[in-house]
């Protein structure tokens, strides 16, 4: 007999720095926007690209950042942060908050 | 509501995301972060556990569990980004199969070299291991026993376990696996500056003009500091990027000058750009007159094999004069490099002459200011130490080196491959701060800073990586423990040498690991480790930064740390069973004691109180034995390098720092060595100093092309290369845990070029063999992807332990360095 396999609703979000080939940056863009849970925040002078990804797993995550990190007019995709909430309750969440150490000390 | 909780995390995200970026986004988050709800998750700062980059994390802890990382904003090395592999280093100690008890090969209660693993207690455990190290110091004396440990150790594991070895048990026997990625840098170093380590830092990365990388896939294995250099190729359009490989790989997007090249044949090009420099009058000849001196180094060195290889009974000069070199002066060099025109290189190494000539010109011309960087295309070659040479003369020859951006850069691959097992000394050969066994003076300083009697430490340099599998498979290494690698699946041709060697009956193999690997699986006792944050300690990265971390979670209950399992087990022996009679005799206080009484507790290291510790803070190992061990082992370990260039600051300053960069003089940390003005150790009015050597001087070395061990032929008629992959580290035993990159990159495929798989008669998914003179391996095809090989060679990532590529490969070594070459050998492939 095989147990019932609870599975624990998560939400993960992460947020990422891409850098594209410049003469791509439009292109790029246009990728990372078409991912579900995908959204751009701002692009710097020098054509960075600050994106988050939301989902609702490692593995969705991972296979949404996956589709962008592949593209051939990205150079680089580099990670920042990443933080999982669990919902499963609503009593402990206010513990699931995270303290933003990029604060200038 | 949970919609607002989502939208703080999200700002929280998009904050740090942007500080990174160095972009303003809307102010959302600023007024949250003050929000009263913050948290029971508690951020502290660590070096990753993975590459040798040496990127500062931020770990998460809440509820005794590591649960988030993010990058370090305030690391200088990563200046707040992470990689895919820091990005789930959260998940690398919560694998389903991670080890909580001590397992032994048992049958009816009792051990047995082929019973089935039985979990025992850590008590009965170190009985085991106690006896069998007895009846081997008994039977064949402290040769017979030895120890492979680990450019992943931190500091203090590696200076507990060298101390152990040999100042306790008195053999030379124990080796990193830092053998395998860094021994031919560590000789290169040795051999031209007389100091190990790279003079430049990461501060090269944002002054170069010209970035030259050599048999380095930067892009996949040093993904940050490729960030880096992607930011200065864009931000300054003059940047220009040369990319030297066997193979196309992913670092080849970014190249200007991309060029694929014949195995072996990197010393030709190296040769060639002196040549080319020296015709083209751009020698800078006031810093060569001054800084440098000519060698003309032995040749035909032969490739470290067994004695009785063919190979090795053709090579002329393969015994002691191997590394020996007679001076010359330049023009001696000049004619030596001359036979390396354009033409003739390029036909040998298959790179078109203007592709060449584009890459010798940025080198030459005096106003470009050149970084070079290589990891294992140079290292793991049976000619590493002089591929690490013959860089270093070209960066010499026109004084391109020790100033911003001018920067011959080795980069290593483990998290404390330089901070750990060079600068530690965990090899056979050496004591810490580059000093040998075989000095009389070295040994003479180590038994005084150990307080141990004259002759302690034998002369005789031990068994290393490659000769201690032979060593096991012979029989004459009896008592071995591996501790913090994966060896059976990362050694060359276990085949022959490492398994039948492991599973020797006259031998006990002990394998320390957080995982069931192929190593442990290979074992007679395997040790459940605590890895990471679950310990405090340091590592110290390619850059000589030197970074630590406290313990921040509790192992899993029955897994203990690397350096608890050496010390709690020289408790077991008493100097007199490990001591002969006239050594205890110029030291007879000693007599009585425990080799953890003499190494540890009673030395320095055991001077610092467990009040030192902060209180809030775990320290799982110190609160076992008593005092603070890691500061006291550090402490001690530190003593040997002040004042003698290798200075480490106080301990307890790691711990407010994103870690500081050796010399540390008077408190400040060095960046550049070798140049007045940067580095304290250089002598007033000299403008660089090479203070390794006693004269001052680099070494230029005059050293020829030489044919690889092994190239293919008619019936192996494919060069076989390989190498790692962005989504595994090393040999896969944390990756592979974490599902999202197993799913990434599943199986390991050979890679190989479209006209050769048609050739074969294969497609693309083919079931093939790789098949060796050695073994073989199955696989499938890849003829697309990132690595793309060029027609006549192959390429296949080794951190598959379902396919283990190792069967094949040669163990071959450079003579000089022992490291084995994993890049070069032929093979056949078949349809299955």
């Amino acid at each position: 007999m095989t147990q019932k396999h609870h599975k624990t609703p998560e939400y993960h979000v992460a947020s990422l720095v891409a850098s594209p080939i410049l003469a791509q940056l439009d292109e790029v863009k246009a990728v990372i926007t078409a991912v579900e849970g995908a959204e751009i925040h701002a692009v710097s002078d020098e054509g960075k690209i600050v994106f988050t990804v939301e989902g609702t797993g490692f593995k969705d995550l991972d296979k949404k950042i996956d589709i962008i990190r592949v593209h051939k007019g990205i150079l680089n995709v580099s990670p920042v942060y990443h933080q999982v909430l669990d919902e499963s309750g609503d009593d402990n969440a206010e513990e699931q908050y995270s303290e933003v150490t990029t604060k200038k000390e | 509501m949970t919609i607002n909780r989502r939208e703080f995390i999200k700002a929280n995200a998009i904050a740090a995301a942007a500080a990174v970026a160095g972009v303003s986004v809307p102010a959302v988050a600023s007024n949250l972060i003050t929000s009263s709800d913050i948290t029971k998750l508690k951020w502290d700062k660590a070096a990753c556990r993975f590459c040798g980059t040496g990127c500062s994390v931020n770990v998460g802890v809440m509820d005794g569990k590591v649960v988030a990382t993010h990058g370090d904003i305030k690391s200088p090395v990563n200046k707040g980004l992470s990689c895919v592999k820091g990005y789930f280093l959260s998940k690398i100690m919560y694998g389903k199969d991670r080890l909580t008890t001590p397992l032994l090969r048992m049958t009816n209660g009792k051990y047995d070299k082929e019973g089935e693993f039985t979990p025992i207690s850590w008590d009965q455990a170190f009985n085991v291991m106690a006896e069998k190290a007895n009846d081997a110091l008994k039977k064949d004396g402290p040769e017979a026993l030895g120890m492979f440990g680990s450019g992943q150790w931190t500091v203090q594991e590696g200076y507990a376990a060298v101390k152990l070895m040999k100042a306790g048990f008195r053999t030379n026997n124990i080796d990193p696996n830092a053998r395998h990625c860094m021994a031919s840098a560590v000789g290169g170093f040795m051999r031209t500056f007389g100091i190990d380590e790279p003079m430049g830092c990461y501060d090269d990365l944002e002054a170069a003009d010209a970035f030259v990388l050599w048999g380095s896939n930067m892009a996949e294995m040093h993904p940050i500091l490729w960030t880096r250099l992607t930011d200065r190729r864009l931000s300054a359009p003059h940047v220009k990027v040369a990319v030297l490989s066997t193979f196309e790989h992913r670092s080849f997007d970014l190249a200007d000058n991309g060029m694929i090249f014949t195995p072996q044949t990197d010393l030709a090009i190296l040769n060639y750009i002196a040549n080319y420099i020296i015709q083209t009058g751009r020698v800078n000849k006031d810093f060569v007159s001054k800084h440098t001196n000519f060698r003309l180094g032995e040749t035909d060195i032969g490739y470290g094999l067994r004695p009785e290889h063919p190979l090795e009974q053709k090579a002329k000069n393969n015994g002691k004069t191997k590394g020996s070199s007679t001076p010359i002066d330049f023009d001696e060099y000049a004619k030596f490099v001359s036979t390396y025109t354009v033409e003739s290189v390029s036909k040998l190494s298959g790179v078109p002459e203007h592709k060449l000539k584009e890459l010798a010109e940025m080198y030459a011309d005096p106003k470009i200011k050149v970084t070079s960087f290589w990891t294992m295309g140079f290292n793991q070659h049976t000619r590493g130490v002089w591929a690490n040479n013959l860089v270093y003369n070209i960066h010499l020859l026109t004084g391109k080196i020790s100033t911003p951006g001018n920067s011959p850069f080795s980069l290593t691959g483990q998290p404390s491959a330089c901070g750990t097992a060079r600068e530690v000394g965990t090899f056979s050969h050496r004591l810490p701060a580059d000093m040998v066994v075989k000095n009389p003076k070295h040994r003479a300083i180590a038994e005084k800073i150990w307080d141990l009697p004259e002759g302690t430490i034998p002369a005789k340099p031990g068994y290393h990586a490659v000769l201690q599998n032979r060593m096991l498979k012979d029989g004459k290494l009896n008592f071995y423990w591996v501790q913090c690698n994966n060896n059976m699946q990362a050694a060359a041709n276990i085949n022959e040498e490492a398994y039948p060697g492991y599973r020797n009956p006259k031998n006990f193999i002990v394998v320390s690991d957080p995982y069931p690997t192929v190593t442990a699986q290979a074992a007679d006792l395997i040790l459940p480790t605590a890895m990471w944050v679950e310990k405090e300690g340091m590592y110290g990265n390619a850059e000589r930064r030197t970074q630590s971390w406290y313990q921040m979670v509790e192992a899993p209950e029955g897994a203990k740390s690397d350096m608890w399992q050496v010390v709690e087990f020289s408790k077991r022996f008493k100097v007199e069973d490990v001591w002969p009679e006239e050594l205890i005799a110029k030291k007879p206080e000693v007599r009585g004691k425990t080799l953890f009484d003499v190494l540890y507790k009673d030395a320095s290291v055991g001077k610092f109180p467990l009040s030192e510790i902060p209180e809030d803070r775990l320290n799982d190992e110190s609160r076992d034995f008593g005092f603070y061990i890691q500061k006291g082992l550090f402490e001690e370990y530190a003593s040997f390098g002040r004042g003698h260039a290798h200075d480490l600051a106080p301990y307890d300053r790691y711990h407010q720092e994103r870690g500081l960069r050796w010399p540390v003089v008077d408190g400040k940390e060095t960046k550049w060595r070798f140049k007045e003005g940067s580095d304290p150790y250089v002598k007033p009015g000299s403008d660089w100093d090479f203070y390794g050597h006693k004269d001052g001087r680099a070494r230029i070395f005059a050293l020829p092309y030489e044919p690889a061990a092994e190239s293919p032929d008619e019936e192996y008629d494919l060069w076989l290369s390989t190498g790692r992959v962005l989504e595994h580290w090393h040999s896969g035993s944390m990756t592979q845990r974490v599902p999202e990159l197993y799913k990434a990159m599943p199986d390991a495929l050979v890679y190989m070029h479209p006209d050769d798989a048609k050739k074969r008669n294969m497609r693309r998914g083919d079931l093939v063999k790789l098949i060796s003179r050695r073994g073989e391996v199955q696989t499938r095809v890849e003829t697309r992807g990132r690595n793309k090989p060029p027609i006549g060679l192959v390429y296949m990532p080794w951190f598959d332990a379902s396919r283990l590529v190792n069967k094949v490969t040669l163990d071959a070594t450079d003579p000089l360095s022992k490291e084995t070459d994993y890049k070069k050998c032929a093979i056949k492939i078949v349809k299955v």
